[in-house]
């Protein structure tokens, strides 16, 4: 009887601090039974947009070294532009450190870049790219979040933008997709 | 820098809280081999120190980084049958991080851990003096454990890292634990090997994607503690523990194909102080944990110090 009651209590605690927390919410159950259901927006091929199928509005970043770069411009004589977005974080670094060694030496006709959306100026930005050990990658500078919010991007996000403009991949990080995107073209 | 996922990976080392032969460790929650139920609760305040990329080579955070978790840990073990005991951990877990203009205060469940323990001794295996061979024996548990993800993944709907509170994969880990006690010494190696099951993906970081499977690599933990033991007047007891963890994870999967991206390994040290009262049925214990900042000690991680603070309580 004691212990049923202490373990009454210690649930009863469990699951009303978990309650003002919200943690109880779908998620959970979203993690505890997974789904495969494909939930992308449909879209329109061929209308502007982000996501795969769309063609991909222009844009025009600077990057570290204040060199700007305009995706039409940077599309013309390329098989793709591969753009990543980038917190230089531990598994920002992993996906990048993957890229760079086993996906872009077996794509040269593709241009890689990675999008900074969290250091705020260029200046900033050089540095976490120079301490991090980038400084053999373009690294564009997104310092107002006009590319961020365009691709309704996160941690992780990378595109692939075919020549023609039109959006093969639009998600996070997977090396063996970006692998067959990149190869399908 | 946090990707608080570490926080799933963390762990306490093993914790011999002066209770015979098994006074608990926060990641499995043993209870001592003469007892009914055991409750714990502590709070692991995990503070984050730049990481180690995939080769190895130590970074430190962008300036201005500060990268904290906060879990509060509920565990209930209970004795099934004279060898056999199960346990159940939950944790809540805040995260508080300032990183690069990023912020985030999320909070919820973290993944819950369900035990079961074999112990293949029945006598008390702590002896004062080694008289014969048989003294020298040590206790020696087998244990199963399934991590339920119960916690906020990167397959939910959060922005980053920094918002994770679980894992997302079930889990599950077969342990085997030695423990020798030769007062007032303790020494003891915890091993455990774990699987995940694969898992349907449709979402990453809030962002639906085109959907695949995937599965975590293989991991490995291995944990090695030497204790001494101090006797106060009153029989109550302080143990002093000193612990050396390394963690590995394989490479995982999606769609069958390698993902080397979620390969990780990481070492870490940790002191522990436990005070028992004369009936053993109280434990206070507080632990350090900690990771260096220097290449070489982990890779693909995050560094971490992570200080513990808990109490259990023994029904007998």
């Amino acid at each position: 009887m004691y212990y049923a009651r202490t373990i009454g209590i210690a649930l009863v605690f469990i699951l009303g601090l978990a309650g003002c927390g919200g943690g109880l919410d779908t998620d959970v159950f979203d993690d505890m039974n997974p789904s495969g259901e494909d939930k992308r927006p449909a879209v329109v091929a061929g209308s502007e947009g982000t996501q795969v199928g769309q063609v991909s509005p222009d844009f025009t970043l600077q990057d570290t070294l204040s060199v700007s770069h305009t995706l039409s411009n940077e599309l013309a004589g390329t098989s793709a532009v591969v753009i990543y977005f980038t917190m230089w974080c531990p598994i920002c670094d992993s996906h990048m450190s993957n890229m760079r060694t086993d996906i872009i030496p077996d794509f040269p006709n593709a241009t890689f870049y990675l999008v900074d959306y969290v250091s705020g100026s260029i200046s900033v930005s050089r540095s976490e790219q120079l301490s991090n050990g980038y400084s053999n990658l373009d690294v564009l500078v997104d310092t107002d979040l006009t590319l961020y919010n365009r691709y309704q991007a996160s941690m992780g996000t990378t595109i692939v933008i075919d020549s023609t403009g039109v959006v093969r991949m639009n998600e996070d990080y997977n090396n063996s997709r970006l692998r067959a995107v990149l190869s399908a073209l | 820098m946090a990707l608080l996922g570490g926080a799933i990976f963390s762990f306490s080392p093993t914790v011999w809280a002066a209770s015979c032969c098994g006074g608990g460790s926060a990641s499995s929650l043993i209870m001592p081999k003469i007892s009914e139920a055991m409750i714990d609760a502590s709070v692991d305040m995990e503070f984050y120190n730049g990481y180690w990329d995939a080769d190895g080579n130590y970074h430190e955070d962008p300036q201005g980084s500060d990268l904290r978790q906060y879990r509060l840990n509920f565990g209930y073990a209970h004795r099934l049958a004279s060898r056999w005991q199960a346990s159940v951990i939950l944790p809540y877990v805040w995260n508080r991080s300032e990183y690069a203009g990023i912020s985030s205060n999320t909070e919820g469940v973290g993944d819950t851990t369900l035990n079961l323990f074999y112990e293949a001794f029945d006598g008390i295996k702590c002896v004062w003096k080694v008289r014969n061979w048989e003294d020298l024996i040590p206790a020696v548990y087998y244990g199963m454990s399934l991590t339920v993800p119960t916690g906020i993944s990167p397959y939910d709907d959060v922005d980053n890292s920094f918002d994770v509170t679980g894992r997302g994969f079930y889990r599950v880990d077969g342990t085997v634990l030695l423990d020798k006690t030769i007062y007032p010494w303790n020494a003891s190696l915890l091993l455990s090997y774990g699987k995940y099951l694969e898992r349907d993906v449709n979402r990453k970081y809030g962002q639906y994607v085109e959907p695949y499977k995937q599965q975590l690599g293989d991991r490995f933990l291995q944990t090695y503690t030497l204790g001494y033991t101090s006797f106060l007047e009153n029989m109550s007891t302080v143990t002093y523990s000193l612990a050396y963890s390394y963690l590995q994870e394989e490479a995982g999967e999606i769609d069958g194909q390698p993902d080397p991206t979620t390969k990780m390994e990481k070492q870490s040290h940790a002191a522990t102080v436990a005070y028992a009262n004369m009936n053993r049925d109280w434990v206070f214990k507080f632990t350090w944990s900690h990771a260096q900042a220097k290449d070489g000690w982990g890779k693909n991680f995050p560094v971490t110090d992570v200080y513990t603070i808990g109490v259990s309580h023994v029904l007998r």
